[in-house]
């Protein structure tokens, strides 16, 4: 199973991307995708999804153009989009057959599948009520079923733990796990702690351009020994200069302490072990 | 009042600037071509007995201006009865909720942003009118009043009524948009068929064409013998072979008491929107939505479990269609309220029970109307409902999914019409069964094309409401399932028309596909 994606543009206009000569090879496991709003994240997943058409470069699945021929990778993806939709008045079970059906696959083990699914989604006892009744976590598991459908071999999720409690997104990320054993699992979050825990690799896009993929230690290796905190009174205003780039600032206790990341430590600075959510700040930021 | 303008302007922009407005725009400016015929046309817009008027500029002004009052309120009102709506669904409703605007504020930019629209439209009619006369020119003169008056008097003060009307049934009726329609249906036809005698009555007329139309009535009978047939026809009527006669229409000088009743139109228009904002919602869910779909209703929340893939059962390629045509089938019949299908209970009764004429002619088309809502969002409910990043990356989404959403749809119309079909059967009329199949489909497709063009499915509501008043008035020109004409020449005439649709519509459905 290998995914490429050579010199792939999405234009709108003349001269605004949303995704700018973007290239990536991706074999099995799973990528996690970081980029700030904008980036183009959610852009790259639906051209790899097959709903929006890349205005140049082309998509490889197993060395077969899915720009060209759709369906190649449409009966073996499984695609969770950020913003999805039901219909309000079919149950879940109609609207995961109706769902089997538009994906091309079907057979005596469909029913069985779906109801096992929903068990292990917890959605077997409201499966005969309308989806429109259902609370957003409650869609969004349907949403996770939906593309569990028809044993897919790449599954692209956007933003697929949004709806759900921390409880749920420890679950859902050992899911993810599984799924990675036999298949391609493209994630994008804005929960940088996420991809941290399960992504073998990450990818780290900005303004449509990828700046950055490797094996999340390789990332976080490129902020080692630059990251820092220092403490200072709350009360006090200290000014930093230009070389410094602040993480992240949290008051306790009448102390306010500052995360940074710079190449030489102001003074009364402590190291600090970095994590991928400084690489990824330092990164987007710089 | 900063507030008030802001609300005004943002929601015509909005509104403007989407694609399904320019087609509406395209299409008025089509359909405004067709309001004064060219001279060798063969067929008639407003003509009384053999007569038009000469082609001068009161002509031009008043025939369109009056054309644009009753055509344009009674598709307008579908055009603009979603203002209300658009801000529940965007949610700008709640935002505008939690400021200080009063709802009598609220609801009069909507009136004047709905009334906006409607100017807009009529301002291409407009246009229209002059580049007809300068096109059709007869060597008179060319008087700008004689175009403006008429618009002013006529057309805008009833846009104005209609803005405020659509406002008022979305705010008592905003849950129920079928009864909205039906009522609106019956108001407009009430108001255009009652006349009532005495010396005011012009004053009552709301659409203000009345005036119009006597007058030219009057024109045309002060020149013919009394026993000379004047009678008015106003629509499309096909096949003059006649040439008409001419007459002088030289406009009209109003009297006062009209003008003050097209003023009082407009301030009684604001006055039942002051009446009724009491009773706007004010965006609280809770008054917007069904009551089954409360908050207090949400099902329960359920924990995620562990899944485990390797036991779950494998799955065959499949590319058998009817799942979907069966999960098609239910989306249609699910939509809307469960009373409707005691209507259409009834309305199949009485197209088993009622004279067969009279069961074709009025009920059947009634009876189709009554789906406008199931039917409308054929082809636009994927986009409506988020579904569509499903939908459009599906196996074969033209030749599986599309044609699943037609077949359904056909299983639907021609459903309803089965007791009518059957009674034709067994009378052996097979060309009445194949023009009420053919009928069927054109409704069909006619969804399914306006939806894939405009990815909206408001055109398609006033469309189909348009058509079916122009049926029920037994004009020839829509008869689109053999209710006025059963001649074998028309049924080929509509079938060349489904198929236009069906390329056009497939084309562009893979088109957007393909981008």
């Amino acid at each position: 199973m290998k995914l490429e994606i050579k010199n792939v543009s999405k234009r709108y206009g003349r001269k605004k991307y949303g995704v700018k000569d973007f290239s990536l090879t991706i074999e099995k496991g799973i990528l996690g995708l970081l980029g700030p709003n904008g980036a183009g994240k959610s852009t790259l997943m639906k051209m790899i999804a097959t709903v929006n058409k890349p205005s140049e470069g082309i998509i490889l699945l197993n060395k077969n153009n899915i720009v060209k021929d759709v369906n190649y990778i449409r009966q073996q993806m499984g695609f969770l989009p950020q913003d999805f939709g039901v219909y309000p008045n079919l149950n879940a079970f109609e609207f995961l057959e109706y769902m089997a059906a538009v994906k091309g696959v079907g057979g005596v083990g469909l029913k069985q599948r779906i109801e096992k699914l929903l068990d292990g989604l917890n959605l077997l006892d409201v499966a005969s009520k309308p989806i429109g009744k259902y609370s957003g976590g409650m869609k969004q598991r349907i949403g996770i079923a939906q593309t569990l459908l028809n044993d897919p071999r790449i599954i692209i999720f956007d933003e697929p733990t949004v709806g759900l409690d921390p409880e749920e997104r420890v679950r859902f990320r050992n899911l993810i796990s599984d799924l990675a054993t036999q298949s391609i699992v493209i994630l994008s979050s804005h929960i940088v702690s996420d991809v941290d825990i399960i992504a073998d690799e990450v990818a780290i896009m900005k303004k449509g351009s990828l700046i950055t993929k490797g094996k999340t230690q390789n990332i976080i290796e490129q902020v080692k020994g630059k990251i820092f905190e220092t403490q200072f009174d709350t009360d006090v205003s200290p000014r930093f200069s230009d070389h410094i780039k602040i993480l992240s600032t949290t008051r306790y206790q009448g102390k306010t302490t500052v995360r940074y990341v710079s190449e030489v430590p102001i003074e009364k600075s402590t190291p600090q072990k970095p994590t991928l959510e400084d690489a990824y700040l330092y990164l987007t930021h710089n | 009042m900063r507030l008030f303008l802001n609300i005004i302007k943002l929601d015509y922009l909005t509104r403007v600037r989407s694609y399904s407005f320019l087609i509406t725009l395209c299409a008025s400016l089509a359909i405004s071509y067709t309001f004064v015929p060219e001279p060798n046309a063969s067929y008639s817009t407003i003509r009384i007995g053999d007569h038009v008027g000469y082609y001068n500029s009161a002509w031009f002004g008043y025939v369109t201006a009056t054309m644009t009052s009753i055509f344009l309120s009674l598709i307008g009102f579908y055009l603009i009865n979603t203002s209300i709506k658009k801000d529940i669904k965007t949610k700008v409703g709640q935002i505008i909720a939690s400021t200080r605007i009063y709802n009598t504020t609220y609801l009069l930019s909507k009136v004047f942003s709905n009334f906006l629209i409607l100017t807009t439209i009529v301002s291409i009619t407009f246009l229209m009118s002059i580049i007809l006369f300068t096109l059709y020119n007869d060597g008179f003169r060319f008087e700008l009043f004689q175009f403006i008056k008429p618009y002013l008097i006529i057309t805008i003060p009833s846009m104005f009524f209609l803005s405020a009307i659509a406002v008022i049934f979305e705010v008592i009726l905003g849950r129920y948009s079928v009864i909205q329609n039906i009522l609106f249906f019956i108001m407009f036809s009430f108001s255009l068929a009652v006349s009532p005698q005495s010396e005011m009555r012009y004053a009552l007329d709301v659409f203000g064409s009345k005036i119009v139309l006597d007058t030219m009535e009057q024109s045309v009978r002060e020149v013919l013998p009394l026993e000379e047939d004047s009678e008015m026809t106003i629509g499309y009527v096909l096949g003059n072979t006649t040439k008409a006669k001419k007459f002088s229409f030289e406009g009209i000088d109003f009297p006062s008491y009209f003008l003050v009743s097209r003023l009082t139109w407009m301030f009684i228009g604001i006055l039942l929107v002051g009446l009724v904002s009491p009773f706007f919602h004010r965006f609280n869910m809770r008054d917007i939505l069904p009551s089954e779909k409360t908050v207090k209703q949400i099902l329960p929340k359920a924990e995620l479990k562990d899944i485990n893939l390797t036991q779950l059962p494998k799955l065959q390629k499949s590319t058998n269609i009817l799942p979907l045509v069966r999960t098609e089938v239910f989306l249609l019949l699910r939509k809307g309220n469960k009373w409707l299908w005691g209507l259409n209970a009834i309305g199949m009764i009485l197209l088993a029970v009622l004279n067969i004429e009279f069961a074709h002619k009025f009920v059947l088309p009634i009876l189709w109307f009554l789906q406008v809502n199931r039917l409308s969002d054929l082809t636009t409910k994927e986009v409506e409902n988020d579904v569509h990043y499903f939908s459009f990356t599906s196996l074969r989404p033209i030749s599986r999914l599309l044609l699943s959403q037609l077949f359904a749809g056909l299983l639907l119309v021609l459903f309803l019409a089965l007791p009518l079909t059957l009674r034709y059967i067994f009378l052996m009329k097979f060309n009445v069964v194949m023009f009420i199949i053919v009928g069927g489909v054109f409704v069909l497709f006619l969804a399914a094309f306006l939806g894939i063009f405009t990815k909206q499915k408001k055109l398609f509501e006033a469309l189909f409401f348009f058509i079916t008043y122009v049926n029920l008035n037994q004009i020839p020109f829509f008869d689109y399932f053999g209710g006025v004409s059963q001649n074998i020449d028309h049924i080929f005439y509509v079938f060349t028309v489904i198929v236009m649709m069906a390329i056009a519509g497939f084309y562009k459905r893979y088109y957007d596909l393909r981008r």
